[in-house]
C-alpha cells in the first residue's frame, strides 16, 4: 500500500516535468515571439537597403532637391591583418592620433547601445562586423583613396545617397535631413544607426513619405558572421522602393528672386496663390545654402557658425517671428466692422488724434478713404464700437463680451491659431482675449481704452508674416481661405485632404469690396502710402504697414495682391529695421508680383538697387511716432 | 528454439518500437546537426552520422547478444560486474585528461567512458543488494549499504570531474524511496538523543529523498523568480515579483494537492493530509524566504557565481552564450519548424550552437521539427518512461524491480536536465540526450540498458524468488 503511493509519486514526478516542458514549449515556440526574434538576430542577418529618399520638384517642374551618391569607407577590424596607421592617416588627411581615436569612438561610442534591463551603456562592439570608419566622402574624395585600399586589408567603400539642391535657395522652406539620434531609433524601428531623418522644414514633414520603403536582403550568417547563403532562397527578401516625388507649390525661380532681392536685409517675403493657398515663395532673411547642410561632416563644421550669426540666418521668420501687425490689421478690423454692422461704407470718424496719433491727410469720410489714408482714429473708433456694442449693461462686461466676439473674427482670419498644415516649426501669432487680459489687468478692470492699441495692431495683437500673408490671399478670395501649405502633389496623389478644405471667415463676401477699392487706391491713386508698388499694365491692390520696434528703426510692411480682378499671388514683406511700409517693403512687393506674373522685371535698375542695399547695419532711430 | 519463442512472446514489443524510432529519429538529426557538404552519405564513416550509424548498429548488435545470454546471469554476476566497474573508473583516473575531465578510457580515437557503464554496474548491484533486504526490517545498515553502492561511484565521478554524470547518480536514491527504503533509522538515532523524545518512525525518514528534490528544486526556482519579472505564460499583462510570487504559486499548488490528496486518501487520513498540506506549504514559504534572504546576505562574488549557474545574470554573448543560443534555437522553431536540414541557429555551418550534435541535440530537433516535433519527442519519452515503470511494477522479483526503476530514473534524468537546458529549465550541465545525442558510450550504454531490461522482462516468469 505505502510503496504503492510511492509509485504514484514517481509517475507524478514524471508525468509533472513533461506537462511543465509540453507547456514552456508551446510558450517559447509557439506564443513568445521573442526568440524567434533573438534567433534573427542571431542568424538570419538582414541587410538592409535604404532607398534615396524622395525628390522634389517645384511647381513648374524643376527640381529643387535631388540625391546624389557619395561613399563610406567601412571597416571590419577582424579583417583587419596589419595596420599602418601613419599611411592610413596621409591618405585621410588625419593625424595618426585622429585614426587611433577614431578606432577607439567606434568601439566605445558608437559600438554601444543602451541596455534597457540595466540601464547602462553596453558594448555590442564586434570585430567582425562592419563600421563606417569614415563617413560622407564625396565621389572625388573616394577616388583618391579607393586605389590604395589594397594596402589595408579590412577597409573597404560603400555606397550610399545624401541629398543635393541643385539651387542655393529655399533653405528655410525644405529643411534639412540628419543622422538619427538613438531616441529616434527607439521610438521609430525603421531607423538604424547611421540613417538619415528629416530634421526641419519639408524634409521633416514628409519624412514618412521621403524615406520611402527599406528593401530587405536576408542572409543566414554564421556564429563568425560569414555570410552563408541567401536566406530561404530569397523567399522574403524585399525590394527598396524610394520614396515618391513631392511637387511643391513654391516657384522656385520666384523664390531666388526674393532671396535675391532680400540679401543684406533681415525680413521675409511670404506669396500665396490665393485660389489654392499653395505658398509660391517663402523668403526669410538672412538664409543659407542648403548644401551647406549634407552629411554629417559638413553640419558639424557649418551649424555652429550659422546658429551663432547675430542675424540668426537659421530662424524661420516667415512663419515663426511674431511681429505686432501694424496698419495691415486695419484691413481685418474694417471687415469686422461692416460684419457687425457698427460702420457702414459711409461711415466717416474725424481724425481728431485725441486718442490715439496719426499723420497729416484728409478727412477720412468713408471706409474707402479710412483704408487709403490708414486713419488711425478712425481705427480707433472702429474697434471701440465693435468692442463695445452694448451687449451687456456693465461696461466691464460688455468689454469681455465684445473682446471675444472680435477675437473670434481674427480667429476665422487665421489669426491666433495655428494652420494645421505641412509647415514646420509654425508659430500661432497672438490675439488676445477676454481671458487674456483677465490674467493680464484683473477680472472686470478692463474696458476698450485699456486696450485700445489692439485696434491699431499694435500693442498684444501679434503675427506672423505667413498670417499676414494670408490676410491678403483672403481679401483677394473675399472672405475664404485654403490652409497655406508647400506640397501640392505627393507622388500621383494629390496633396493632403486637408488643405483641400475651405475655411470660410466670419465676414461676408460683399464687405470686401470697399476694402479692396481702398487698397486699390493705396497704390494706384495720386499721393497713396503704397505709390512704390504701382504698375502700369497691372492692378496692385495694397496696404502699406509700419511696425514699431522697440530695438531699433521701424519695420517695414507691405501686403498686396494682384491683379485685382482675378488675383493670382497675395503677398507680405517685411523688411526689418527699414523704416516706413512704403519705402523698401512696396517695391519690393511689386517686383516680386512682376516676377510671377511676367516672368520678367521691366525696371532693371529698381532690382539692382534693391539687391544692392543693405540694411543690416541701420542704426538705431530716435522714438518718433508714425504709422502709415 | 523454445527460448526464442518465448522470448518473441514475451517481449514488449511496444517498448522496443519508441526506443527504435528514437534511435532513427536520433541519427537523422544527427546526420542534419553535423551534415558536411563534402561527404553528403549518411554512412559515410569519417562523419559523426557515419560513426553514430556505426554506433547504432553495435548499440543493436550487442542487445542481440544480451537477448541471448540467460538474465539471471546479471544477478548471479552482479557483484563482480560492480567491482570491475569501479575499477574502471579508478583507472580512468589516471588517463590522460580531454577537455579537462578524466573520464576516457581507451586507445587512439576509439574511446570508452566508463562512468556511462557504471550506471548499468550499480543499477544490477543495488538490485541484487534490496533484493535480499527484507523491508520490514527498518535499520540504519539497509539505509548506509544500499546509499554506499551508489556514493562509490560517484566519488570517483566527482573525482574526474564529471558533474553531470554526478547529478545523474542521485536518480538512483528515487529508486531507494520506492523500494521504501527509509532514512529514518539515521535520523531517529539523532532526533532521539533528546531528552523525553522517543519516536517509532517519522514521515520525512520515508520520503526524505523526494521531499529533499522538491525543496532544492523550489530554492533554486525561488532565486530565479525573485530576482526577475516574470510574465506569466497565457495572462500576457500579469506579472508577478519576488517571494511573493513563489509564495502564490505554492498556495496554489497546495491547493492541487490537498484536492487531489483528498480525493484518493481515505477518510479517516483526511485530517492527516490536510496538517501534512498545511506544513508543507508553511515550510515551504519560509524556506523560499530564507533562500531570497540568505542569498541576499551573501558577498557579491558568491551571488555572481550562482547567478551565472542559474542563468540570473543577462551575458548572452558571454556566460549564457550556450543557453542563449539554444534557446533561441529552439523558439525559433514555432509551430511546425523551419523544415529538416532548415535550421538556420543551429546549424552546422551556422554553428551559433556549439555541441549542437552532442548535449544539445534537442535544438536542431527543435528548431526543424518546430513545437509538433518537440511535443512529439516529449510525449515518446514520457510513453517510455511510464512504460518502463509500468514493466516495472509488473515484475515479481525485486531485483527486476529494482533494476527496472533504474532505468527509468536515469532516463529521466537525462531527459529531464538535456531538455532543460534547452529550455531554459536547467543549468547547462553537458549530458546527453538518450537515444539521440552523437557518443557511442552513452548511446551503447542506455541501449543494453534497455535491452537488459527487456530480457529480463520476457523472463519474469522464470524465476521465482
Amino acid at each position: 500500500m505505502l510503496s504503492n503511493n510511492r509509485k504514484y509519486i514517481i509517475q507524478f514526478f514524471i508525468i509533472l516535468v513533461g506537462v511543465i516542458y509540453f507547456f514552456r514549449l508551446l510558450y517559447m515556440q509557439v506564443i513568445d515571439e521573442s526568440w524567434a526574434l533573438r534567433a534573427q538576430e542571431i542568424a538570419e542577418k538582414r541587410k538592409l537597403i535604404t532607398p534615396p529618399r524622395g525628390v522634389m520638384y517645384d511647381r513648374n517642374g524643376i527640381k529643387i532637391v535631388s540625391n546624389k551618391t557619395y561613399y563610406n569607407l567601412m571597416m571590419v577590424e577582424a579583417e583587419i591583418k596589419y595596420l599602418d596607421t601613419n599611411k592610413l592617416a596621409k591618405l585621410l588627411g588625419w593625424t595618426p592620433q585622429q585614426v587611433k581615436n577614431r578606432f577607439y569612438e567606434l568601439r566605445k561610442g558608437e559600438g554601444t547601445y543602451y541596455n534597457k534591463h540595466t540601464h547602462k551603456r553596453t558594448s555590442n562592439y564586434q570585430k567582425v562586423r562592419p563600421y563606417a570608419f569614415v563617413k560622407e566622402l564625396s565621389p572625388e574624395e573616394i577616388i583618391r583613396i579607393v586605389p590604395h585600399l589594397d594596402d589595408f586589408p579590412g577597409f573597404y567603400e560603400e555606397v550610399t545617397d545624401m541629398r543635393t539642391y541643385p539651387y542655393p535657395n529655399g533653405a528655410n522652406i525644405l529643411g534639412y535631413c540628419a543622422e538619427v539620434t538613438q531616441e529616434e531609433i527607439n521610438k521609430d524601428k525603421f531607423y538604424r544607426p547611421g540613417d538619415n531623418i528629416g530634421r526641419t522644414g519639408v524634409e521633416k514633414v514628409y519624412e514618412n513619405e521621403l524615406r520611402g520603403k527599406k528593401g530587405v536582403h536576408y542572409i543566414v550568417t554564421s556564429a563568425l558572421n560569414n555570410a552563408i547563403e541567401p536566406y530561404a532562397g530569397g523567399k522574403f527578401d524585399t525590394t527598396a522602393k524610394q520614396g515618391p516625388e513631392l511637387r511643391l507649390g513654391v516657384d522656385i525661380e520666384l523664390q531666388v528672386f526674393g532671396e535675391e532681392l532680400m540679401q543684406n536685409k533681415r525680413g521675409s517675403i511670404t506669396a500665396i496663390e490665393p485660389q489654392t493657398g499653395e505658398i509660391l515663395a517663402m523668403v526669410s532673411a538672412p538664409s543659407y545654402d542648403p548644401n551647406k547642410f549634407i552629411g554629417k561632416r559638413n553640419i558639424t563644421e557649418n551649424y555652429p557658425k550659422l546658429i551663432n550669426d547675430p542675424d540668426k540666418p537659421l530662424y524661420p521668420r516667415p512663419l515663426a517671428a511674431e511681429y505686432p501687425p501694424g496698419s495691415s490689421l486695419k484691413l481685418v478690423q474694417a471687415l469686422i466692422g461692416l460684419q457687425e454692422g457698427v460702420i457702414t461704407v459711409k461711415s466717416g470718424f474725424p481724425c481728431n488724434k485725441a486718442m490715439v496719433g496719426c499723420h497729416n491727410h484728409p478727412m477720412a469720410t468713408d471706409i474707402i478713404k479710412a483704408v487709403q489714408y490708414s486713419c488711425n482714429p478712425y481705427f480707433y473708433y472702429t474697434v471701440r464700437r465693435i468692442i463695445h456694442k452694448g451687449r451687456n449693461k456693465n461696461f466691464y462686461r460688455d468689454a469681455e463680451l465684445g473682446l471675444n466676439v472680435w477675437a473670434e473674427y481674427m480667429n476665422s482670419f487665421g489669426l491666433g491659431t495655428k494652420f494645421e498644415t505641412d509647415i514646420f516649426g509654425l508659430r500661432a501669432g497672438l490675439i488676445p482675449n477676454s481671458k487674456f487680459y483677465d490674467k493680464w489687468y484683473g477680472h472686470h478692470t478692463w474696458a476698450f481704452s485699456t486696450i485700445r492699441s489692439i485696434s491699431i495692431g499694435q500693442g498684444e495683437v501679434k503675427i506672423t508674416p505667413l498670417q499676414m500673408a494670408n490676410i491678403v490671399a483672403i481679401i483677394a478670395n473675399r472672405g475664404w481661405y485654403y490652409t497655406p501649405h508647400f506640397v501640392k502633389k505627393i507622388g500621383e496623389d494629390k496633396a493632403k485632404i486637408e488643405f483641400l478644405k475651405k475655411h470660410k471667415t466670419m465676414v461676408e463676401a460683399i464687405h470686401f469690396d470697399p476694402i479692396i477699392e481702398g487698397m486699390r487706391r493705396v497704390v494706384n491713386e495720386a499721393g497713396g502710402t503704397g505709390s512704390k508698388a504701382r504698375m502700369k499694365d497691372i492692378v496692385v491692390c495694397g496696404k502699406t504697414g509700419t511696425v514699431q520696434n522697440s530695438q531699433g528703426e521701424d519695420h517695414s510692411v507691405f501686403i498686396a495682391f494682384a491683379p485685382m480682378d482675378n488675383p493670382k499671388i497675395a503677398i507680405s514683406v517685411i523688411v526689418e529695421n527699414a523704416g516706413w511700409g512704403g519705402s523698401w517693403a512696396a517695391p519690393i512687393a511689386q517686383l516680386m508680383i512682376e516676377k510671377y506674373l511676367k516672368r520678367e522685371i521691366e525696371n532693371k535698375l529698381k532690382a539692382q538697387t534693391i539687391k544692392e542695399t543693405n540694411l543690416l547695419n541701420v542704426k538705431k532711430k530716435k522714438d518718433k511716432y508714425t504709422i502709415h | 528454439m523454445k527460448r526464442e519463442e518465448t522470448l518473441y512472446k514475451n517481449l514488449d514489443w511496444s517498448l522496443l518500437i519508441v526506443l527504435f524510432l528514437l534511435l532513427i529519429m536520433g541519427v537523422a538529426t544527427v546526420y542534419s546537426a553535423a551534415y558536411n557538404e563534402k561527404h553528403p552519405n549518411l554512412f559515410d564513416f569519417s562523419q559523426k552520422y557515419g560513426k553514430q550509424v556505426l554506433w547504432v548498429i553495435f548499440s543493436c548488435f550487442l542487445g542481440f547478444l544480451v537477448f541471448l545470454i540467460d538474465s539471471s546471469i546479471y544477478r548471479k554476476f552482479a557483484i563482480p560486474i560492480y567491482i570491475f566497474c569501479i575499477l574502471l573508473l579508478v583507472i580512468v583516473l589516471f588517463m590522460p585528461s580531454v577537455n579537462g575531465a578524466h573520464a576516457w578510457l581507451g586507445i587512439g580515437n576509439l574511446g570508452i567512458q566508463p562512468a556511462e557503464f557504471t550506471k548499468i554496474g550499480t543499477a544490477i548491484a543495488l538490485g541484487s543488494y534490496l533484493n535480499k533486504w527484507n523491508p520490514k526490517m527498518q535499520n540504519s545498515k539497509t539505509v548506509i549499504i544500499s546509499n554506499l553502492i551508489l556514493l562509490v561511484p560517484m566519488g570517483l565521478i566527482l573525482l574526474q570531474p564529471d558533474a553531470g554524470t554526478f547529478v545523474v547518480f542521485t536518480s538512483f536514491l528515487f529508486v531507494l524511496y520506492r523500494e521504501g527504503v527509509t532514512y529514518d533509522p539515521l535520523i531517529l538515532s539523532f532526533v532521539n538523543l533528546l531528552p523525553k523524545v522517543k519516536f517509532k518512525e517519522t514521515w520525512i525518514g520515508t520520503h526524505f529523498i523526494p521531499i529533499s528534490f522538491v525543496l532544492i528544486v523550489l530554492s533554486l526556482t525561488t532565486l530565479v523568480l525573485s530576482r526577475n519579472l516574470i510574465s506569466l505564460p497565457f495572462f500576457p499583462n500579469v506579472f508577478i515579483s519576488g517571494v511573493w510570487g513563489v509564495i502564490v504559486f505554492l498556495f496554489l499548488l497546495s491547493l492541487i494537492f490537498l484536492w487531489i490528496l483528498r480525493r484518493i486518501s481515505a477518510k479517516r487520513e483526511r485530517k492527516k493530509v490536510n496538517i501534512i498540506v498545511l506544513l508543507g506549504f508553511i515550510l515551504c514559504c519560509s524556506l523560499s524566504i530564507t533562500v531570497n534572504y540568505g542569498f541576499e546576505s551573501l558577498a557579491s562574488h558568491q551571488k555572481e557565481r550562482i547567478e551565472l549557474f542559474l542563468g540570473l545574470k543577462e551575458d548572452p554573448d558571454g556566460e549564457d552564450y550556450n543557453r542563449n543560443r539554444a534557446m533561441a534555437a529552439v523558439g525559433s522553431g514555432a509551430l511546425t519548424g523551419k523544415g529538416y536540414k532548415n535550421a538556420s541557429v543551429a546549424s552546422v555551418e551556422a554553428n551559433h550552437v556549439p555541441e549542437s550534435e552532442t548535449d544539445f541535440i534537442f535544438c536542431p530537433f527543435a528548431e526543424e521539427w518546430g513545437f509538433v516535433g518537440s511535443a512529439l519527442l516529449i510525449a515518446l519519452y514520457l510513453f517510455l518512461l511510464l512504460r518502463i515503470i509500468f514493466l516495472a511494477e509488473r515484475q515479481k522479483s525485486t531485483f527486476n524491480r529494482v533494476y527496472a526503476y533504474c532505468t527509468a530514473m536515469i532516463l529521466f534524468y537525462h531527459f529531464a536536465i538535456n531538455i532543460g537546458m534547452n529550455i531554459g529549465f536547467a543549468p547547462v550541465i553537458g549530458i546527453p540526450l538518450p537515444f539521440f545525442s552523437y557518443g557511442g558510450s552513452s548511446l551503447m550504454s542506455f541501449t543494453v540498458m534497455v535491452f537488459i531490461l527487456l530480457k529480463l522482462d520476457s523472463q519474469r516468469n522464470d524465476m521465482l524468488i
